[in-house]
């Protein structure tokens, strides 16, 4: 698989820098595929695969690694990323609700991205914001100490602001 | 090749206590390789011998005086004073919450999983595993998909042990697996458009202790309680790897490998592993013919004898596919036949590779050119062959008999086939049908080399027994071992047939390479032909 993709040269002095701060190769990855994230947008196969040649690390073992977490962007992520956190104190404080309203208002489920490719929906792990639970995080922003309101205005204002914003 | 700390000598003891016994084993010994040593096996599904540790799957947990929790045993190490019980409340309440835990979304389909019967899942679910469930939510969906040519994923089944993506990483060195998503969503998976296909691949099915990596080309084929097993040798290359081959009424369905550590550790290559299924090839040939006329088992002994009675000196061409016991019987009947000659011809060279592991491929397809040279000397298939042939064509013999082992559809080549066409009288065994038997007097079956009983002697100068997967007494065709007996018998060279055990036992008489070994000392590990079989005689050595 040919790969077009490189990074700039802005990039790759950032990248060289990571290399000399790290005790092997691989602690490099995480940074790098943040760097990645940015440069491209979005870490999807050819992506993942400009990491691995760059790293001379195996893909199977980007592909796992990126997998693993769900702070990357995945290609096909919606524009707007909502993260709502699951586990134990946004739990008891109400997540679920949180879920299932989103879910009423966007029509989609967790794991599920709207067909107009502006919002994607999931459940994540603790996001370390257990004392305004319960929380989200939409793409790099928090929404903390949620009420169903919040969530209905938040929903609304991100409705507004792809609307307005240019078309695609 | 793979380090064992237990073959050491030099390394210190260490004195610890094992359910309330004092006991010794050799200092740096994990609890669980040290406890195997006093009879005790603790449960596992990550660790494999020949594997990094990875101790992540937790059904190893003992009790030890070193922790309040549980420790795992296949990573922790025995020490001075240390006192661990494999059977306690503690331990045993350990392994049963493992158990509960990986049964949660195990969807227990043995019925139709190909691993059942040699699932360690299953073992363990028996010995440990609770004998109903308390989840009550919806078991979760993984995928199922190819991995590759030849190996399927049923994620369904997978615990996550990661002893597949491990062995790709360590033994093939090609790392084409990883485990994606995490918690209970995590699966073993390829990068898109990278399969997995390395020449090893094989082995990662054999190592899933559940049935989640599947082979396609054992899919469905067999239970495994139903199939009769077999210690053998694989004859694909000189490196003589030790297999299990597995038959089903008489019908191989599977090669696995077996455990040699100076060999092939617990490995097999690919195409070893799936190289059976010319056995059961139309162009197989499994009926003996003379001058194209079908022949009974009797008639076709019957016509050799009648050939050779009256014959004089004998060409004969071996290949490198016969046992030490056949090539000794050869070699009996070239000695009766003065003026006699014999030469043998290879196949060409495949390709050699070697992995990060040690493990190796050899370029040599074919698995005892080493015996041939033992029995006729180091130019059978050097200048005595390039004779032979040079004699044959110029009609420097009315009779020849040829060997035609292997699969090959190249046979012998085109210079021998042409060179035995040159003679009048022209005996073959035949594996598989081929130009080489154009016009032959006398065709008969011969065996493939898994369907052998005898030994052969690999590159590195090992001596090892292979055993034949068929059943002699329901094989539509006579084997060489017997046919070359017979013959040697209706030529008054000798009183009653033996077995593969007693012809060698003449060969060991009168070959000094090989006095002093026998069968039964050559153990399941095979025996280097420079070490004779005394050294392993006072520990046994039986089979
Ligand atoms: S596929 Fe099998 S060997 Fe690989 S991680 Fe899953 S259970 Fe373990
Ligand atoms: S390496 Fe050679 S002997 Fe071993 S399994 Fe492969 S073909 Fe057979
Ligand atoms: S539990 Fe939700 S942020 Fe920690
Ligand atoms: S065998 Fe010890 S943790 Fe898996």
């Amino acid at each position: 698989m040919a790969n077009t993709l490189s990074f700039s040269s802005e990039t790759m002095k950032q990248y060289e820098w990571l290399l000399t701060r790290y005790p092997t190769r691989r602690a490099v990855l995480l940074p790098t595929l943040r760097l990645a994230e940015s440069e491209f947008g979005e870490l999807g196969v050819p992506e993942m695969r400009f990491v691995a040649d760059l790293m001379e690390i195996p893909p199977a073992f980007v592909f796992g690694v990126v997998t693993f977490y769900t702070h990357y962007r995945r290609a096909g992520t919606g524009k707007y990323n909502i993260q709502v956190c699951s586990t134990l104190s946004c739990a008891l404080r109400g997540s679920e609700d949180v879920v299932s309203r989103i879910t009423e208002r966007l029509g989609i489920g967790p794991g599920e991205t709207t067909p107009c490719g502006q919002f994607s929906l999931s459940k994540v792990e603790c996001l370390g914001s257990c004392d305004t639970a319960p929380m989200l995080q939409c793409n790099d922003d928090y929404h903390e100490d949620l009420t169903l309101e919040d969530v209905d205005q938040l929903i609304e204002q991100l409705r507004a602001e792809a609307d307005g914003g240019q078309n695609g | 090749m793979a380090n064992n700390p237990t073959n050491d000598s030099a390394v210190s003891m260490t004195k610890w206590q094992l359910n309330g016994q004092e006991v010794e084993n050799h200092a740096g010994m994990t609890i669980m390789e040290a406890a195997k040593e006093h009879g005790i096996e603790i449960p596992c599904f990550c660790y494999h011998p020949g594997l990094s540790i990875a101790g992540n799957c937790r059904i190893c947990m003992v009790e030890s005086n070193r922790s309040h929790k549980p420790v795992i045993s296949c990573s922790e190490r025995i020490a001075e004073g240390l006192e661990i019980e494999t059977d306690s409340e503690v331990a045993v309440d350990a392994r049963n919450s493992v158990m509960e835990f990986q049964l949660i979304n195990h969807p227990l389909d043995c019925p139709v999983c190909d691993k059942s019967g040699e699932c360690v899942l299953q073992d363990h679910s028996y010995a440990h595993g609770p004998d109903r469930s308390r989840f009550v939510e919806d078991k979760n969906i993984r995928h199922t998909k190819e991995l590759g040519p030849d190996i399927s994923i049923w994620g369904n089944r997978c615990i996550v042990c990661t002893r597949c993506v491990r062995f790709c990483d360590e033994i093939s060195g090609t790392s084409e697996l990883c485990i994606v998503e995490r918690g209970d969503r995590s699966v073993v998976d390829v990068f898109p458009e990278i399969p997995i296909d390395n020449q090893l691949a094989g082995n990662t099915v054999d190592i899933c202790p559940v049935g989640a990596l599947i082979s396609h080309d054992f899919k469905y084929e067999a239970r495994v309680w139903n199939m009769d097993r077999i210690d053998s040798v694989c004859g694909g290359c000189s490196r003589g790897c030790n297999i299990e081959v597995e038959t089903l009424d008489g019908f191989v369905k599977r090669l696995i490998p077996r455990e040699n550590l100076d060999v092939n550790d617990w490995w097999m290559c690919d195409e070893g592993r799936y190289g059976w299924r010319h056995l059961y090839a139309d162009d197989r040939i499994t009926q003996a013919t003379r001058d194209g006329a079908e022949q009974t088992d009797s008639a076709a002994t019957d016509a050799l004898e009648e050939l050779l009675s009256e014959s004089g000196p004998v060409a004969f061409l071996i290949d490198p596919f016969l046992t030490c016991e056949e090539l000794h019987l050869v070699q009996g009947l070239a000695a009766s036949r003065p003026g006699s000659k014999v030469g043998g011809w290879l196949p060409a060279d495949g390709t050699a590779a070697s992995f990060p592991s040690g493990f190796q491929i050899s370029a040599a397809k074919y698995p005892n050119r080493s015996g041939a040279e033992q029995v006729f000397g180091d130019q059978v298939f050097g200048d005595d062959a390039k004779q032979l042939q040079k004699s044959l064509l110029s009609n420097g013999f009315d009779t020849v008999i040829a060997f035609c082992g292997g699969h090959q559809s190249t046979g012998p080549g085109d210079s021998w086939t042409q060179a035995l066409a040159n003679t009048a009288t022209r005996i073959v065994f035949s594996v598989m049908n081929g130009p080489w038997l154009e016009g032959a007097s006398l065709v008969l079956p011969a065996t493939a080399p898994i369907e052998k009983e005898g030994t052969w002697i690999n590159e590195d100068g090992r001596l090892q027994r292979t055993r034949s997967c068929w059943n002699p007494g329901t094989d539509p065709f006579a084997v060489e071992l017997v046919r070359l007996q017979a013959l040697q018998h209706a030529l008054g060279l000798r009183g009653r047939s033996l077995s593969a055990a007693g012809v060698f036992r003449e060969l060991a008489a009168a070959n000094t390479a090989f006095s002093g070994h026998n069968h039964s000392d050559l153990g399941s590990p095979g025996l280097l032909l420079s070490e004779r079989p005394a050294a392993v005689a006072s520990d046994g050595g039986t089979e």
